[in-house]
């Protein structure tokens, strides 16, 4: 009977207690395996990188993310770049290893940039970030931050990732940010999109008008390198060539995880 | 089946006293080229009165090193039969213009100003056009003409856009974007006030426009299916699977059935999760936040169910020409069915909640009414036209996939359209509400009638080159209403031109009839209860 009891309760979500991630960072259950996240060069020990995979991975990718030269052998991926697509894990599944990890944020934009070649030995382009940046981290949300949220041309898929951060779920509001209606009240700028033509002189008053000291976050490949439409007629390939940038965070959209790691890296620059 | 129709349509068409060459290509589609292109507009209104037909979309084409001349194609459809009719005419250098069709369909005016953006062509004798797509660019500029490369550096020039001024006692004037207040996207909205009454609203739109058309054409067939999904983040699968299948047609392909079932599935898992985050919307937009934060919950599990089966929360990645990347395997399957039972046992009880709360259903009754002759005159599709009575279904008009195999007799747009004609619905935000609701729990049905996923595979590749200049319509329903993807071979398979119409572009000028005598405090939940798109409409 207690049983069945239990059982009508759970389906019944007007009567959960609790639906809110408690350690949002940390809980990684949640996040399927085959979520495309943080990718890397990451090469097998019996790999060997040959012109054949170097050309065809760089012509595989639909953004021109991988680049490769000859000689010496290497090659290049700029994640800021990258949609997240998996074309080139299938084609080269001994060197391009993607994990379902969401830390993808950086401070500057060729920290994006990761290269492997036979010659150098592989080294990380960042480090884990362990217990450390979580004590710093816990510190930095003591404190209240406003966000605005500003679409320059986005395909409004990271506009729905940055939305369902104010969802029970998610609910970033508990960690003290907030989204405010105006540039004036912010202290942060969440940018997405490839920074079109059209948005261009929107997007400087905005800045302009925000207080200082301010923060620049730029969402999304697009935001971080203009993506798959890159740099053309309508777009300017990147915020980074309108108004400064303090992170980007690649992803094509960024889940909501990896949006509030990036928040928390700019935190960290004040 | 279809072969009668297309013989229909063809005697319909000779007993016109019209000279035309026409032929029948990819099945549906009726390519009719007029003798005398003067008596194009006659040809047309005689189309939709005799034949019922809507004009869809008009394509330009700038073929003037294959044909010498600039090619227009008028896409009229039926809401009946599926098929399609192309009204082809050649603008050469002696007529640098061509003929508007706003007598006969008012919208065609919406079209009529993005070829005169990208084309640099005029309707004849009109040379009052507001710029839609390019604000401040450079004079002289026309992207989509095959001598301007994609890369072109532009400078920044001042572009003069004069709203219509709105005069008289009392009347003031709110320019409200293109940055909002809330997380959605650009566009700039001119209110004309008295009071707190709107007396006229002017959009302007385009800010997102990131010349998808034109990039397309220096991308490979299959980084333009990739290029698809991003035309509107929201309506991945519809946009990719359109483009997808446009490519199939000019390709003969014909996909697994397997495939066909995994892209119906995903499309509905699509409306869902769209669905649910609207209906939150709006509930939020009345500061009902109870409710919106429950269906946010909703949202958040759809999406994570999209994450599990194929990797992406918005579905990316899931289609390729010839199939589908992403495989579901009949326990997957049976997940799918068992969460959304949940999700939808939850969603019942919200909405009991939600429909016995007079101050939600007060606000959304009566507000943003639009008339079905508005609806008519602005050939308005999807769940924006079915409010008000006019069922444009793509999936049971031009059934494609494994929509073809799917009974639409008892589909929900029925009932709400005999509402309509009984007048308990009046095309009111509520009306949009429930027909939302009815869409959710119609998606459900659908996932459920497939019990059982058939076997073998899941991809054919696209082996043989396609035949150059070529051309194939591919459409799809997404969350918003009709989505048609024209496409163009050129050489080396590389695309010609590629034309998108999404349900947004087609949609969108509905917003500034429907707000008219609202309040402003009401303007989001009227733009809401819509729900279009910025991106897919400014490409």
């Amino acid at each position: 009977m207690t049983e069945d009891n239990q059982k009508i309760k759970k389906s019944d979500i007007l009567s959960w207690d609790k639906v809110t991630l408690d350690k949002i960072l940390q809980s990684n259950d949640m996040i399927p395996g085959n979520f495309r996240g943080k990718i890397s060069l990451d090469p097998d020990k019996d790999f060997v990188l040959n012109s054949h995979i170097g050309q065809n991975l760089e012509n595989i990718c639909p953004t021109n993310a991988i680049s490769y030269k000859n000689p010496p052998e290497s090659i290049s991926l700029d994640v800021g770049k990258c949609i997240f697509c998996g074309n080139c894990q299938q084609e080269a599944p001994q060197l391009i290893k993607i994990s379902n990890n969401f830390d993808v944020a950086k401070k500057r934009k060729n920290h994006l940039l990761e290269v492997f070649s036979e010659s150098v030995p592989f080294g990380k382009t960042y480090e884990e970030i362990g217990n450390e940046l979580k004590n710093k981290i816990n510190k930095t949300f003591g404190r209240s931050l406003a966000i605005r949220e500003i679409d320059a041309g986005s395909c409004n898929g990271c506009e729905i990732e940055i939305s369902a951060l104010t969802n029970p779920i998610y609910d970033i509001e508990r960690f003290g940010m907030h989204f405010v209606a105006s540039p004036r009240h912010a202290d942060l700028l969440l940018v997405t999109g490839p920074a079109s033509k059209n948005m261009e002189k929107a997007l400087k008053i905005a800045y302009e008008s925000t207080p200082e000291p301010k923060l620049v976050i730029a969402v999304g490949a697009c935001a971080c390198s203009g993506g798959i439409f890159g740099k053309n007629y309508a777009t300017t390939g990147g915020i980074d060539s309108i108004v400064p940038v303090d992170v980007f965070i690649p992803g094509c959209p960024p889940r909501p995880q990896a949006l509030i790691y990036g928040i928390m890296l700019a935190l960290d620059k004040i | 089946m279809n072969n009668k129709t297309i013989e229909h349509y063809m005697s319909k068409l000779e007993h016109l006293e019209f000279k035309f060459k026409s032929h029948v290509q990819n099945n549906n589609e009726i390519h009719i080229e007029l003798e005398d292109s003067s008596k194009l507009i006659e040809f047309c209104n005689i189309l939709k009165l005799e034949i019922n037909l809507r004009l869809l979309t008009m394509i330009y084409c700038d073929e003037r090193k294959t044909n010498h001349a600039f090619s227009l194609r008028y896409l009229l459809g039926s809401d009946t039969d599926d098929v399609f009719f192309f009204v082809v005419i050649f603008i050469d250098k002696k007529h640098a213009y061509f003929p508007s069709l706003s007598d006969v369909f008012p919208y065609s005016i919406k079209y009529e100003r993005e070829i005169n953006d990208m084309f640099g062509i005029q309707t004849q004798g009109d040379t009052t056009l507001k710029p839609l797509l390019l604000h401040d660019f450079q004079k002289n500029i026309f992207p989509l003409r095959k001598d301007f490369h994609a890369n072109t550096e532009l400078n920044y020039t001042p572009r003069k856009f004069e709203f219509t001024p709105i005069t008289g006692d009392g009347i003031c004037e709110i320019p409200v974007g293109p940055i909002h207040a809330g997380i959605i996207e650009p566009g700039h909205f001119r209110f004309s006030v008295l009071g707190e009454n709107i007396v006229n609203m002017e959009t302007r739109l385009g800010y997102a426009h990131k010349g998808i058309e034109k990039i397309a054409e220096n991308m490979s067939i299959n980084n333009v299916v990739l290029l698809s999904e991003r035309i509107s983040g929201d309506e991945s699968i519809a946009n990719s699977m359109a483009f997808c299948q446009a490519i199939e047609k000019i390709a003969q392909l014909e996909i697994p059935e397997k495939s066909k079932q995994i892209r119906l599935l995903f499309a509905e898992l699509e409306r869902i999760y769209n669905h649910f985050g609207t209906l939150s919307g709006i509930l939020n937009d009345v500061g009902f936040s109870y409710g919106a934060s429950r269906l946010e919950i909703l949202k958040e599990y759809m999406m994570q169910l999209n994450e599990k089966l194929s990797g992406s929360r918005l579905l990316f990645g899931v289609n390729q020409i010839g199939g589908v990347k992403v495989d579901i395997s009949n326990t997957s399957l049976a997940d799918i069915h068992s969460m959304l039972n949940d999700i939808f046992q939850n969603f019942e009880k919200i909405l009991e909640h939600i429909q016995s709360n007079s101050s939600v259903i007060d606000r959304l009754r009566n507000t943003g009414i639009i008339e079905k002759q508005t609806v008519n005159d602005l050939g308005i599709v999807g769940l924006s036209s079915i409010c008000a009575g006019i069922d444009t279904d793509t999936r049971k008009n031009h059934p494609y996939g494994y929509y073809s195999s799917i009974n639409f007799e008892q589909t929900p747009r029925a009932d709400m359209e005999q509402q309509v004609k009984l007048q308990k619905r009046i095309g009111d935000v509520l009306s949009r509400f429930m027909s939302r609701v009815d869409e959710l729990r119609y998606s459900k049905k659908l996932i459920e009638s497939i019990s059982n996923l058939e076997t073998g595979e899941i991809h054919i590749p696209l082996e043989s080159e396609l035949i150059p200049f070529s051309s194939g319509l591919g459409y799809a329903e997404s969350h918003r209403g009709e989505t048609l993807h024209w496409v163009m071979m050129g050489e080396d398979n590389s695309i010609f031109r590629y034309k998108i119409r999404t349900a947004s572009f087609a949609n969108w000028s509905v917003i500034e009839h429907a707000v008219l005598n609202n309040i402003v405090a009401d303007f989001p939940v009227i733009n809401k209860s819509f729900d279009f798109s910025y991106s897919g409409n400014d490409l």
